[in-house]
């Protein structure tokens, strides 16, 4: 493919790509991954918007993706994360390097661990069934609404103990900072800045009723953090952001991904309906996979160095393309097949390195389990109406996804 | 084969622990450690699979 005469064909990057995607091939442009995977590993695209850097290079291997996401001495986080020029998590731990960046993730790490999230089990297995049994009673509701949105926002604020009369507000904060290309979650760059601005206040402001009635759990560590000086009040505030975004922002997401593929896939819907009393590691993995959250993180180079035979400069930004890394042959087979018992499965859906996921393990959790109670209440569940995408290329965002259900 | 463990390295990610729950585990203070008096030679494929899956290289295979 000669680089010039293609480029035009070739976007991975823009919104509409990912707001038109096809419902058939998981939303994806899984054409376009495989092109520039076999013929541009390391492409450089170009954009014309003020909102967007002008230029950055595009990785989809998940070699190039495993080494850049590892090697943060020259790969790096400090410079901004995404094409897009603003940033609503900005100072907080997914925008450090080295040594802050392992001081920040320090103050929350012990919450996140199996071992700890672990502990989380029953209580979002009550959240999980309350969420279902609502929906179902319904029986024709919209999936994302309904369940996947409610299920990992009051996981996060259970986690945090945000009062429930504060979460539906805090939601809309959330939406408005993390789809900015979307005009039905964010309405305005002002609208998002504002999100991201009263979240952190919001933050702050937990912190100190917190104060006034103490109680060992994760906000208990943030707020001893602010104590010891191992955070300042304005890491606090945006921690606070990252907490609540990625924790609301995401998960619903591979929620909604995964049931729009159960819906299309009679076969896996019946193998998974037969492991419904405890849905297997590999399972989940596999749904990890195919409703990877995020479309790119970046980082930029620091030393001068060649991804996939290019040579890219410090200054440079490259961007790693997760689900192209998700759907690569070379380390998974039949990768455009959704098959819940596949057993090498290194997907790239939380990251791989120093930045990987922090909620990995309790978003795990949080898709088991509600998956376990969606199945138990139910004895089919059919698409209505077809899936609408988000306006993104950074979350792989769906704004609705009808659905009607026959009760168990 | 020898199996490196780097403690300093470690960041409680825990992948480790799901790859290879006979082999690792996190201490009190959330980093790795190996269970006392395992048999890795009974654990090859995990110990494997655990160092390929460590985000922050604390695991390492020297051959």
């Amino acid at each position: 493919m000669s680089p010039s005469a293609d480029h035009a064909t070739v976007d991975v990057l823009s919104p509409e790509v990912y707001q038109y995607g096809d419902p058939t091939t998981n939303g994806l442009p899984i054409d376009l991954y495989a092109r520039l995977r076999e013929h541009e590993p390391c492409y450089r695209h170009t954009m014309d918007d003020p909102a967007m850097r002008d230029s950055v290079w595009v990785v989809s291997r998940h070699e190039d993706i495993v080494r850049i996401d590892r090697d943060d001495e020259t790969f790096v986080s400090s410079k901004g994360l995404n094409i897009q020029k603003f940033h609503a998590t900005g100072g907080s731990m997914i925008h450090l390097d080295g040594p802050d960046h392992r001081r920040h993730r320090g103050v929350v790490r012990t919450a996140f661990t199996p071992r700890a999230v672990e502990a989380y089990t029953d209580g979002f297995r009550s959240l999980a069934r309350r969420i279902v049994a609502e929906a179902v009673q319904r029986e024709t509701f919209d999936f994302v609404e309904s369940i996947a949105i409610p299920m990992p926002l009051n996981a996060i604020c259970n986690l945090l103990d945000v009062p429930d009369e504060d979460r539906r507000q805090l939601l809309a904060w959330i939406n408005a900072f993390a789809v900015v290309t979307d005009p039905e979650m964010s309405p305005s760059p002002s609208a998002a800045a504002e999100g991201a601005l009263k979240t952190g206040q919001y933050a702050l402001q937990l912190v100190e009723q917190r104060r006034r009635r103490p109680k060992r759990d994760l906000l208990a560590l943030i707020v001893e953090a602010l104590d010891l000086g191992t955070l300042t009040t304005e890491e606090l505030a945006s921690l606070g952001v990252l907490l609540a975004g990625a924790g609301a922002d995401t998960t619903r997401n591979t929620l909604s991904h995964a049931i729009h593929e159960l819906m299309r896939n009679p076969e896996q819907m019946a193998w998974i309906r037969r492991h419904a009393d405890d849905i297997p590691r590999e399972a989940i993995q596999e749904i990890l996979r195919w409703g990877c959250p995020v479309i790119h993180f970046g980082r930029t180079v620091v030393k001068d160095t060649v991804v996939a035979g290019q040579e890219v400069c410090a200054g440079d930004f490259v961007a790693m393309i997760f689900p192209s890394g998700n759907y690569d042959p070379k380390v998974f087979d039949h990768p455009e097949t959704f098959d819940l018992t596949r057993a090498h499965n290194p997907h790239v859906s939380f990251g791989v390195g120093p930045h990987s996921c922090l909620g990995k393990h309790l978003a795990a959790l949080e898709i088991k389990i509600l998956l376990e109670e969606l199945l138990a209440a139910t004895t089919e569940i059919q698409q209505v109406a077809p899936i609408a995408y988000a306006r993104d290329s950074r979350l792989r965002g769906v704004r609705s996804l009808p659905v009607t259900v026959a009760r168990g | 084969m020898k199996l490196l463990v780097d403690r300093d390295r470690c960041d409680s990610h825990g992948n480790c622990v799901l790859e290879a729950p006979d082999v690792f585990d996190l201490d009190d203070e959330d980093t790795v450690y190996v269970i006392e008096g395992v048999r890795f030679e009974d654990h090859t494929e995990e110990i494997e699979r655990a160092v390929a899956v460590c985000p922050v290289a604390a695991l390492r295979l020297q051959t």
